[in-house]
């Protein structure tokens, strides 16, 4: 086991959480470690002081507030949401507000929906062409060296930089 | 007889019978060992060489040249030197995967490999029995000594035309002709080295420092019917098991790119693939590609790459293509006849 794991077993090895095996191995490292020895005794030092400090119990005044709410129905929310909706109608400007943000979770899908149909007609033949290529390296007698540039040219398409035609081209 | 006699006889005869008197020509080999040869080629050569490709898109040809280097067994590079827009790209096929950079972007691009492993015999049973194969002859191409192998799909179609290297079987020069002989794609050696041994190194792929890389795997694992496809894909209308000009269903799969999901099913004939997508049209738009072209049921565009064709239409609520080296009145027959079923 590693310096760093032990370290971190330290804390349960003072806790006597650890097993019997894993105890004896922190204890050979601490007997070499020196920074180990430290935390050690640090962490010894951090409990020593918590158990130093007095037990309280709990206020009865607390548990006779939560008590009751425990079981009943959560009427202060509904209560606080009709007040919201009561708030908006007394101020149009947040009323406009709300409804052009659910418009907008409405709209955004459908939008984004309509934005990648556009893009996959802009590149559906590119992926159609390097689709075709791959099946078609199954052929043992085509062209690896065309089979490359074709697969080449539609890969930069769908990467969104299609490869441009220069002089020689035209 | 006298001596002179035996000189008018011997004349006589050679003038009367062609060939006699000639040296012996060496005997090619059959069709099939032909084949064969060409299919065991990558399992026995190592090369390095400089190839010019030329496609021919409407009135007009793209030439392109590269540096190709091949390992047994499977290993591929690929240097493009010209035309402008593709010089500099270098693509690394490592038999798992292809990584393409590209200078200009500083982009690389990760992918599965198309490369295979060497043809099997079966594989050239299957050429055999699609494609009419026949030796035309001897000749010398960047002085290695070739035999010319014709193979003319027996449904009908694009032909195409092989130089093999008699020594190695390995391909020097191609040529594919449409169905009116017009030569659609070349493909030949300028410059070709064999058996190299060529590093291993070469084949590695180096990435550059700072590049941006992105991968592309967008098949799934590929079905082997097309009712498997059909429900893999859960969408699309029956994919048939056999299609005209002698294409017969191989296998199917279900690419993904962002959103959109898209069934492809690959047919072959033996040798070229066809491939037929389907998509629900609410999840692409119709592609504005290449010319428009009208079909029985519908109006269809069809993108000639030279090589490969695209026919893409629109019927039923799917958007459906068809990718393949046939040429456009053929992808049309085939078309029409999906839309009919």
């Amino acid at each position: 086991m590693t310096h760093a794991r032990l370290q971190r077993q330290l804390s349960a090895y003072l806790d006597g959480e650890l097993a019997p095996a894993e105890a004896d191995e922190v204890r050979t490292h601490l007997a070499g470690c020196t920074a180990c020895r430290e935390e050690l005794s640090r962490l010894q030092h951090v409990k020593s002081l918590l158990q130093r400090l007095p037990e309280r119990s709990v206020p009865r005044e607390l548990w006779a507030a939560i008590h009751p709410r425990i079981g009943s129905p959560p009427t202060a929310t509904v209560e606080s949401l009709g007040e919201v909706f009561r708030r908006m109608l007394r101020r149009p400007a947040l009323a406009l507000g709300a409804a052009v943000l659910i418009v907008a979770l409405v709209a955004v899908p459908l939008v984004r929906g309509r934005i990648e149909r556009l893009r996959a007609g802009e590149v559906g033949a590119d992926l159609f062409v390097r689709e075709h290529a791959l099946a078609s390296a199954d052929d043992p007698l085509s062209d690896r060296a065309y089979l490359g540039l074709l697969i080449g040219d539609a890969n930069l398409a769908l990467a969104g930089t299609p490869r441009e035609e220069s002089q020689e081209d035209r | 007889m006298s001596r002179g006699g035996v000189l008018v006889v011997w004349l006589v005869t050679v003038l009367a019978v062609p060939g006699l008197g000639a040296p012996a020509r060496p005997p090619w080999p059959s069709a099939a060992a032909a084949v064969a040869a060409m299919l065991m080629a990558p399992a026995l050569v190592d090369y390095e060489g400089t190839k010019v490709l030329s496609a021919v898109r409407g009135d007009r040809a793209e030439t392109v040249t590269a540096l190709e280097s091949y390992k047994r067994l499977g290993k591929l590079r690929l240097e493009f030197l010209s035309p402008e827009s593709v010089s500099g790209r270098l693509i690394v096929d490592d038999g798992a995967s292809s990584w393409q950079y590209e200078p200009s972007y500083h982009l690389v691009i990760r992918g599965p490999s198309f490369l295979r492993p060497p043809g099997s015999p079966a594989q050239a049973q299957d050429i055999l029995r699609g494609y009419l194969v026949a030796v035309l002859g001897a000749e010398e191409v960047i002085g290695r000594q070739t035999i010319v192998v014709a193979m003319e799909p027996r449904a009908g179609g694009a032909g195409r035309r092989y130089w093999v290297d008699q020594a190695t079987g390995a391909v020097l020069r191609m040529e594919e002709r449409d169905a009116t002989g017009e030569i659609v794609f070349t493909s030949f050696f300028t410059r070709i080295s064999f058996g190299l041994n060529l590093p291993p190194a070469l084949f590695r792929f180096h990435l550059p420092a700072g590049a941006r890389i992105i991968s592309l795997f967008l098949s799934g694992d590929p079905v082997d019917s097309p009712a498997a496809l059909r429900r893999q894909s859960g969408f699309g209308a029956a994919m048939p098991a056999s299609l005209s000009y002698g294409y017969r269903f191989r296998d199917g799969t279900v690419s993904r790119f962002g959103a959109l999901a898209t069934s492809a099913a690959t047919y072959t004939d033996g040798m070229r693939a066809l491939t037929v997508y389907q998509t629900p049209s609410t999840k692409m738009a119709f592609p504005r590609v290449g010319m428009q072209v009208k079909l029985e049921a519908a109006d269809a565009r069809l993108l000639d790459l030279g090589y490969v064709r695209l026919l893409i239409w629109q019927w039923r609520g799917i958007t459906y293509a068809l990718a393949g080296s046939l040429p456009a009145a053929a992808l049309i027959v085939i078309a029409d006849e999906m839309t009919s079923r």
